[in-house]
């Protein structure tokens, strides 16, 4: 039945194009909430029947196998949130109601591009999701057609082509050491291989570079700032939120858990790469004055620490990591908001021309506010448990000085965020900006709500830890 | 694998390494955008023949070629979206040299 998280939205597509095409602008709006909607209402149950494996006619039709595990709902949850999140932002920055429709279709290709990524049980169908969400994410990312817009379409462009050639280079190497492409079939040959096996090396090596460059990490991250920063704000909300999240870092985890498996030479390298981009990530944002561009790299060096706790190889340290994606999920959406609504309200997106606007927009600088906090990892918003179990699973593990590099970057983040506030929210207000209102009600709704849910989590993480949080670990036995 | 498997999958295996550095060369050198795509198409076809050799080797010749199917179709789109880009590029410069477009600096 869970095949429906993909077709649902491909019909929809249909219906929303077929006449009366009058009608079917007002009802697109709608329909996405319903589906958004639902999604996150099904992730609250896993045993319902929606999730089990017999998926009747169309399953039968279709030969796409799919997976459902802990990772994957926590995931469908996170796509609901942020595409639901983007389509109201989405009213206030694509203007004409035909815009808003094409917006809306290219939306929800992107949402079965995600939900087939995160439900794939097979190498293949996991690469044909991935084009799925890349390909519609370059079209929203140049959508007002600006120049700047074109130009980091096509330096991702770029990037994720080279980065699919990479992928399906491995998947070839996979095809021919264990003749298949099926997660569990290839996870059970490639235990018996040897693991010095040259084939084997070189088809993991390139696997991962692939999914270094789709998920932005140091030094793979030339197009993300570009793509961030250039594109529509509404368009930035989805792609920093989810989308490089799940074609990147949960690819990775996913490939990692359920199919390569940890070597001590992978987890070298997703160490090194994951704590390179916290530390370099963090400096990179602290001399970024474009609010964008600042948020892309301290993006980049989120995942940094979500790779860190892959890397530890440890059931706790994947619950970290899965943990933060979720955490990430929601601050740096809030703060892609943020300067939305910013640039919305005064036209300015330098920091330096902005300050004091705390005082006009009371909603939109306190909700920066506890998303900055949380992304640095105060207690008790909930950012600090994630990155508090990344460091005990790493500790543990014995990874000492990879432990403390998280932690000195912690003071990093700090640095970063509170400089954001105090140029653009604290400070004297200028003249400039006296007339400065808080932004309309389509953004102050997804700020409200997603500030709740990181207060929310934050507080009742102890009480969620046991039973929902500390599940996911069993995605690494199963 | 019996010797004339190996003499065929080297073969092949090689043109694809060759086609595969010459993709590369083609992206690398020279500033056309247009270039540019056709080394990544260069790579894609590269890509296309390891998995077609891959799936002869190892026996899975008929899941090799339902793979590829799905690639060429994948493949066409991007490409499309790609092309479209480029002319929104050339609209708005009226040149086609990847020069001309460094107003975001990585």
């Amino acid at each position: 039945m869970c095949l429906a998280l993909i077709l649902i939205p491909f019909f929809s597509i249909i219906i929303l194009n077929l006449p009366p095409r009058e009608v079917n602008k007002r009802i697109a709006f709608g329909l996405v909430l319903i589906l958004t909607l639902g999604q996150m209402f099904l992730v609250f149950f896993p045993g319902c029947n929606f999730w089990k494996m017999n998926s009747g006619v169309f399953g039968s039709m279709l030969k796409i196998d799919l997976l459902v595990d802990n990772l994957t709902l926590i995931m469908l949850f996170c796509i609901g949130l942020i595409v639901l999140v983007t389509l109201f932002t989405s009213r206030q920055f694509i203007g004409p109601i035909e815009k808003q429709r094409n917006f809306i279709n290219l939306l929800l290709v992107v949402l079965i591009g995600m939900n087939g990524t995160v439900l794939a049980r097979d190498i293949f169908s996991l690469y044909v999701f991935l084009e799925i969400t890349a390909v519609a994410s370059f079209i929203l990312i140049s959508f007002d057609k600006e120049l700047l817009g074109l130009e980091g379409a096509f330096k991702y462009l770029l990037l994720s082509a080279i980065a699919t050639i990479l992928m399906l280079s491995s998947i070839a190497l996979l095809l021919i050491l264990t003749g298949s492409t099926g997660f569990s079939e290839v996870q059970a040959v490639l235990k018996t291989l040897n693991p010095n096996n040259p084939l084997l090396i070189l088809a993991v090596g390139l696997f991962l570079a692939a999914l270094f460059i789709k998920s932005g990490l140091i030094p793979f991250h030339g197009w993300l700032p570009d793509a961030y920063s250039s594109a529509p704000a509404s368009v930035s909300v989805l792609l920093a939120g989810i989308v490089t999240k799940v074609a990147g870092v949960y690819a990775l985890i996913r490939i990692m858990v359920s199919v390569l498996g940890f070597s001590p030479a992978s987890q070298a390298v997703l160490l090194l790469i994951g704590a390179v981009s916290i530390v370099l990530g963090a400096l990179l944002s602290l001399t970024q004055s474009d609010f964008k561009r600042m948020l892309a790299y301290s993006s980049i060096s989120q995942v940094g620490y979500i790779i860190l706790g892959l890397g530890s190889g440890t059931a706790l340290g994947i619950v970290g990591a899965v943990f933060h994606i979720f955490n990430h999920c929601v601050f740096k959406s809030l703060l892609f908001i943020n300067s939305a609504a910013i640039e919305k309200q005064t036209g300015i997106r330098d920091m330096d021309k902005l300050s004091g606007l705390a005082q006009k927009m009371p909603v939109t600088g306190l909700s920066s506010l506890l998303a900055s906090l949380s992304a640095a990892g105060i207690p008790p918003l909930a950012g600090f448990w994630s990155k508090l179990i990344i460091i005990i699973a790493l500790w543990s593990a014995g990874y000492y000085t990879y432990a403390v590099i998280g932690i000195l970057a912690g003071i990093l983040t700090l640095a970063y965020f509170l400089s954001l506030q105090r140029r653009v929210f604290f400070g004297k207000l200028t003249r400039e900006f006296i007339n400065v209102k808080e932004a309309s009600f389509s953004l102050v709704f997804p700020m409200v709500l997603l500030s709740v849910i990181i207060i929310g989590v934050g507080v009742f993480t102890p009480v969620l830890l046991d039973k929902f949080i500390l599940g996911l670990g069993n995605i690494l036995g199963g | 694998m019996n010797s004339q498997l190996v003499s065929i999958f080297l073969t092949f295996g090689s043109f694809a390494v060759l086609l595969f550095i010459i993709g590369i060369y083609c992206i690398l050198a020279g500033y056309n955008l247009i270039r540019a795509l056709i080394g990544v198409e260069l790579l894609i076809k590269a890509v296309t023949l390891f998995l077609i050799v891959a799936g002869f080797a190892s026996g899975h010749l008929e899941l090799a070629q339902s793979l590829i199917i799905t690639m060429i179709v994948i493949e066409v789109v991007m490409i499309t979206i790609a092309v479209g880009i480029v002319v929104g590029i050339y609209r708005k410069t009226g040149s086609l040299d990847a020069r001309n477009i460094r107003n975001l600096k990585g």
